[in-house]
């Protein structure tokens, strides 16, 4: 297809009547055409404005207070630091050894001995001292961050053991055969948990995602995430309301904001129930 | 369409959201919850439904603030995106369980509708309606089955009876034009 075919389809592209096959192409597209880009976001604006011919009407005040209370509640202990659906982290964490832990403590008692010496020997070597202050508070932070990993990890152990929760199992596709994971939900507090080792590293601009495809509907987008050098995660996120038994989850790899349908090849997915 | 102080505020409330600003949410959701619900509720024709639906997307909107991206469009495209996707995702369910009673599009009754700032939004669907009278028939009702009821260009086709080239020039047309249309108008519109 030419660059103007392509112009030609971004219209049906902004109202969300071209047949998969399309999307598919003008995505591509999409990705290497910053005019293609721009006229569609032109053209999603205008669609967006087709909302105003609905009849008015407003919600009752419930549902304020539902979605407040929502994002308010902690996921499921009072000790995890941020609730489950906050997403001021990444939400997602590197499961570090904890001799890393130890060799940080270590090596922080050292530099405080480096610059106690430092001090009591020279007064000219105030600049080095500073420097080694500043690597001081830079281990203070790792263990800090180590500390809420940590939390983190007790957090999903808590949540493995909890009676209520529903375990499904994850295995990697042709395309990522070593990968695999488990999702431990609970239906009921909307939490889940996400465990995944062996995923291929994320390219620069690429970010994993997790779908949930509940029977019957089409896939539903939930976060994206990456994989630390062991092509491992764990990422915490609540359920989106269609999601529950029986439904498969599936991971894709995905241009790194996220997509709203999926991009194929599948990386993981658990079994078709 | 250029930048306008309203619209640099709702980018802002998404930066705030995806640092975990709470207020944020309750702001975005106070300024777009009406218009955000009448879209819904367009789709679904259930209260309860829509209302779950609208739930849903600001939680949705709270979980991927971070994931706005200007460059493809105002950040009111991106909320409208959100709730028209999850209310198409709900509508399917729906049919899909076969538990979806068609109801009466005029059920809105008046208590629901909020008077005051309802009139205020009503100017701009005012402007938007006034735009797709423009409109020749055929163009516009093939653009609302594609928004309000998801269907595909073929499906409309289909559903309309037309040939499916026809079809696709006729959403284009239609698209192209309202754009045209709403440039000229579009000051002040959210």
């Amino acid at each position: 297809m030419k660059h103007s075919d392509y112009q030609e389809l971004l219209a049906l592209h902004a109202v969300d009547a071209l047949d998969a096959g399309e999307v598919r192409e003008v995505s591509s597209h999409l990705e290497s055409c910053a005019e293609c880009r721009r006229e569609l976001a032109e053209l999603s604006d205008a669609a967006a404005l087709l909302a105003h011919t609905a009849e008015p009407a407003a919600p009752s005040d419930d549902v304020r207070r539902r979605i407040m209370r929502e994002i308010q509640s902690p996921p499921r202990s009072a000790a995890a630091q941020s609730p489950g659906v906050v997403p001021m982290s990444q939400a997602l964490s590197t499961a570090w050894p904890s001799v890393l832990r130890l060799a940080a403590a270590v090596a922080f008692v050292a530099l405080l001995l480096g610059v106690v010496t430092l001090w009591r020997r020279d007064a000219a070597s105030r600049r080095e001292i500073a420097e080694l202050a500043r690597q001081v508070n830079r281990q203070q932070r790792e263990l800090q961050i180590e500390r809420e990993n940590m939390a983190r990890q007790g957090e999903a152990m808590a949540f493995l053991n909890s009676p209520d929760a529903k375990k499904i199992a994850l295995s990697g596709t042709p395309t990522a055969q070593t990968a695999r994971a488990t999702f431990v939900y609970d239906e009921k507090s909307r939490h889940g948990m996400l465990m995944i080792e062996g995923l291929p590293a994320t390219p620069p601009d690429k970010a994993y995602e997790v779908w949930f495809i509940p029977k019957g509907v089409s896939p539903i987008p939930g976060r994206t995430f990456t994989v630390d050098a062991n092509g491992r995660a764990l990422i915490s996120d609540s359920l989106p309301g269609e999601a529950g038994a029986p439904m498969v989850v599936a991971i894709t790899l995905e241009p790194k904001s996220g997509s709203a349908v999926p991009t194929m090849p599948i990386y993981l997915a658990s079994p078709a129930s | 369409m250029r930048a306008e102080p309203s619209q640099i505020a709702d980018d802002d409330l998404l930066r705030a959201i995806s640092q975990g600003d709470e207020s944020a949410l309750a702001a975005l959701y106070d300024r777009y919850r009406l218009i955000l619900f009448s879209l819904i509720l367009r789709i679904l024709h259930d209260r309860q439904e829509a209302e779950d639906v609208l739930q849903e997307a600001f939680l949705q909107v709270w979980r991927r603030a971070s994931d706005f991206d200007r460059e493809r469009g105002r950040a009111f495209t991106w909320l409208v995106t959100i709730a028209r996707s999850r209310a198409l995702d709900r509508l399917r369910m729906l049919s899909s369980r076969s538990r979806f009673v068609e109801a009466d599009e005029q059920t809105v009754s008046d208590e629901v509708i909020d008077t005051a700032q309802v009139l205020a939004k009503s100017e701009q669907g005012e402007i938007v309606r006034q735009a797709l009278r423009e409109l020749p028939d055929e163009q516009r009702r093939a653009l609302l089955l594609a928004y309000f009821e998801g269907l595909t260009q073929a499906e409309i086709a289909e559903r309309l009876g037309d040939p499916l080239g026809t079809v696709k020039t006729r959403m284009r047309s239609g698209l192209i034009k309202l754009r045209e249309l709403l440039r000229d108008r579009s000051r002040g519109l959210a």
